[in-house]
């Protein structure tokens, strides 16, 4: 297989990549840097019945989710249940009480879900995270694609592989499902944001305008887009790029600039689509991720066709003890950090490290999940001209309108450091194309 | 039960015109089981366009913006209330309790909180109300009233460090220990006899109804408080809301007057 052309043509794609900008802006110490994101084009090639099992289960996880969504911010019948302990909900960041009792148009909370996975050695998949805010990410191997066939028709015609290029059609259709009447516009914090070529690539191909927040305003219970003209137009539905945090200083953050004054008043009149969801977070917390399966079986009386990682709530006394006589096994994470931060091996901690790390966890067990390692099943990349292997992940999208759609491709991201677990662009990995064969 | 007059001004003078100006007011109290509001007038001056809203609570809401350049932001609330007419609120929606059960930014108990709650003894009161009261009584006892000690951005547990603070500390301090006595307590704001500004007390829950304690004022809520707004902390009860554009200083100033009719 690595006497594919298109891996030949590695660095025709990634110069393609920069000429058109393809950057992921990174803060570290108080400074941005943009930086490239490296494409590696041997792809993640997933066969049509792997996927059809995989679609499936990403449907039923995704149609949990947002049923999960609707319960907690109005009845919570499942709290009143007893599936899931109400201090998981209410001792949440990710839990936003401004969001108690609004039901946004049309019932979708999770309009671009970001599912991601690693498969295992036993070649099982495993859900790793569910990311329901905004998760980003879809832009890359939309591009990526699109390059690649131009820099090598010829594979595209020897391999059959499914046609990833219909994401902007799939996004346009939840846009305009949920549209309250009026423009769709996508809302960027601007072009200092880690994914701003996602959001101006996205609304060039939705053909959308893409926008500041000192773009729209709020006025008698409508939401209008103000052009360089001065033309005011009615906006019903905002895929806002920027978090619920800083979305309306007059309900969240009041220190946010970034953010539209009074929006939140007029979504939660029905006068608007905010996607995603704000409140979201409550579901994609890592304390939740545990009792996702529970929730599939509660919302839909259905077996959960995809395993969460093996998972330990040290909150509950039996995981407790299970943990504390298996703490080097375990891999460690605390459920208030995202993107990368926050996970700790416990085979790697100093001794020192370590009985710090179990008085916090004692102190505060329902702040921290442990996983069992996952044996991750290595992709080989390209590096001078051989094949390594490497650890990698992969975030499946899934858009839900009328019902949830599997995206045939997804984000594929790998570490470059041969040593290292962690996938996340935020920490300086690379990407690939994912395929998904048609027969 | 008791009638009474309230009026609540507020006035907020930009020392350079402003532009833009976008706000939200929360300072508009609202009939329930326990007082009846009649004949109630909003004014907001700039009115160019105002909207009615309510926040996730239910508090009432009014949000708007302004256009042009101007210097000055004024609200005007005034009405009578019927107060008193029952001691609780009942709640209609039992499951939205959880929502006041656990720590908020504002009642986050530290070694401070932790010590005053490990002093109280809660044998022989076995329901939540004499609980409460032991809280009140205590706290009322330890802790001064004091201006200028504490700020809106303190917390209940800076507040206990300093020993000191206004009503808005007062109520965080016993939402605090209610949370860790596990009865839910809830922030309200409101307006009070004898009060030049808002004042802020604690409803908790117990068997299905809200009750007021003014730890304070060391009382029982009954008929001399109006309530405006209620929610977890401070956070989901501030009264007035706004950015605008515009290079200068602002000045506001509140004046709450409650008399008895």
């Amino acid at each position: 297989m690595y006497e594919m052309d298109l891996i030949d043509r590695t660095d025709s794609v990634n110069e393609l990549l920069a000429r058109y900008g393809v950057k992921f802006g990174i803060y570290k110490n108080n400074t941005f840097r943009e930086q490239l994101f490296p494409f590696d084009a041997i792809p993640r090639i997933i066969s049509k019945t792997e996927f059809d099992r995989l679609d499936k289960g990403l449907r039923q996880r995704v149609k949990a989710l947002n049923l999960f969504l609707e319960d907690i911010y109005n009845e919570k019948r499942i709290l009143r249940d007893q599936v899931i302990p109400e201090e998981f909900i209410y001792a949440s960041s990710g839990y936003l009480a401004q969001c108690e009792g609004i039901r946004p148009p049309k019932d979708v909370y999770s309009h671009i879900s970001g599912i991601d996975l690693v498969q295992g050695k036993d070649r099982e998949w495993y859900i790793l995270e569910d990311n329901l805010r905004v998760p980003s990410g879809a832009s890359y191997p939309m591009i990526a694609r699109e390059l690649c066939r131009r820099c090598s028709p010829r594979t595209f015609q020897e391999y059959h592989i499914e046609d990833n290029r219909n994401y902007a059609d799939l996004l346009s259709h939840v846009m305009n499902y949920v549209n309250t009447g009026g423009l769709t516009v996508v809302l960027t914090p601007g072009r200092y944001n880690a994914a701003y070529f996602e959001h101006s690539y996205l609304a060039e191909r939705t053909h959308v305008p893409l926008v500041s927040g000192s773009d729209l305003v709020v006025e008698n219970d409508h939401l209008y887009f103000i052009d360089y003209s001065g033309k005011k137009e009615r906006v019903g539905a905002v895929y806002r790029r920027i978090s619920d945090e800083y979305l309306d200083p007059m309900s969240f953050n009041e220190e946010s600039v970034i953010g539209i004054p009074n929006i939140f008043d007029i979504y939660r009149k029905g006068n608007v689509a905010l996607l995603n969801a704000p409140g979201n977070g409550i579901a994609d917390d890592k304390g939740i991720y545990y009792f996702v399966p529970k929730m599939i079986r509660y919302y839909l009386g259905e077996e959960p066709i995809l395993k969460n990682a093996p998972t330990y709530l040290p909150f509950y006394q039996e995981d407790m003890t299970y943990t504390m006589e298996h703490f080097d096994e375990l891999v460690w994470k605390d459920v208030a950090e995202a993107g990368g931060y926050g996970v700790v091996f416990g085979s790697k901690m100093t001794k020192q490290q370590k009985e710090d790390f179990i008085r916090l966890v004692k102190a505060e067990p329902r702040r921290f999940i442990a996983q069992e390692v996952i044996d991750f099943l290595d992709l080989d990349i390209m590096e001078e001209g051989k094949a390594v292997p490497r650890k990698a992940d992969l975030r499946a999208f899934v858009l839900s309108a009328e019902e949830p759609v599997v995206w045939k491709s997804g984000l594929t991201r790998f570490s470059r450091n041969p040593d290292s677990f962690i996938v996340n662009s935020s920490q300086g990995g690379g990407f690939k194309d994912t395929w998904v064969l048609n027969q | 039960m008791k009638e009474l007059w309230y009026q609540y001004h507020l006035e907020i003078l930009f020392s350079e015109p402003a532009k833009d100006h976008r706000f939200t007011v929360k300072s508009i109290p609202h009939s329930d089981e326990r007082q009846e509001i009649i004949g109630q007038k909003i004014e907001i001056v700039p009115n160019e366009f105002l909207c009615d809203s309510r926040d996730s609570f239910g508090n009432l809401c009014v949000y708007g913006n302004s256009k042009g350049w101007y210097e000055k932001f004024e609200v005007l609330v005034e009405g009578t209330a019927k107060t008193g007419l029952l001691p609780y609120v009942t709640e209609t929606s039992p499951e939205k309790i959880g929502i006041f059960k656990y720590p908020s930014v504002y009642t986050k108990p530290g070694k401070h909180l932790r010590q005053l709650f490990d002093t109280f003894d809660f044998a022989g009161s076995d329901t939540v109300l004499p609980k409460v009261m032991q809280m009140t009584e205590k706290l009322y006892d330890i802790f001064s009233y004091q201006k200028g000690v504490t700020d809106i951005s303190t917390t209940a547990e800076e507040a206990m460090e300093r020993g000191g603070g206004v009503c808005q500390d007062y109520a965080h301090i016993l939402i605090a220990l209610c949370r860790m006595a596990g009865i839910p307590a809830r922030y309200v704001v409101g307006m009070m006899v004898g009060e030049g500004a808002s004042h802020a007390w604690v409803e908790v829950f117990s068997q299905g109804k809200w009750y007021g304690f003014d730890p304070t004022n060391r009382l029982l809520v009954e008929d001399q408080h109006i309530k405006i707004s209620y929610g977890r902390d401070y956070r989901d009860c501030v009264l007035n809301q706004g950015v605008f554009i515009g290079g200068g200083r602002q000045r506001q100033t509140v004046h709450v007057k409650v008399e008895e009719r």
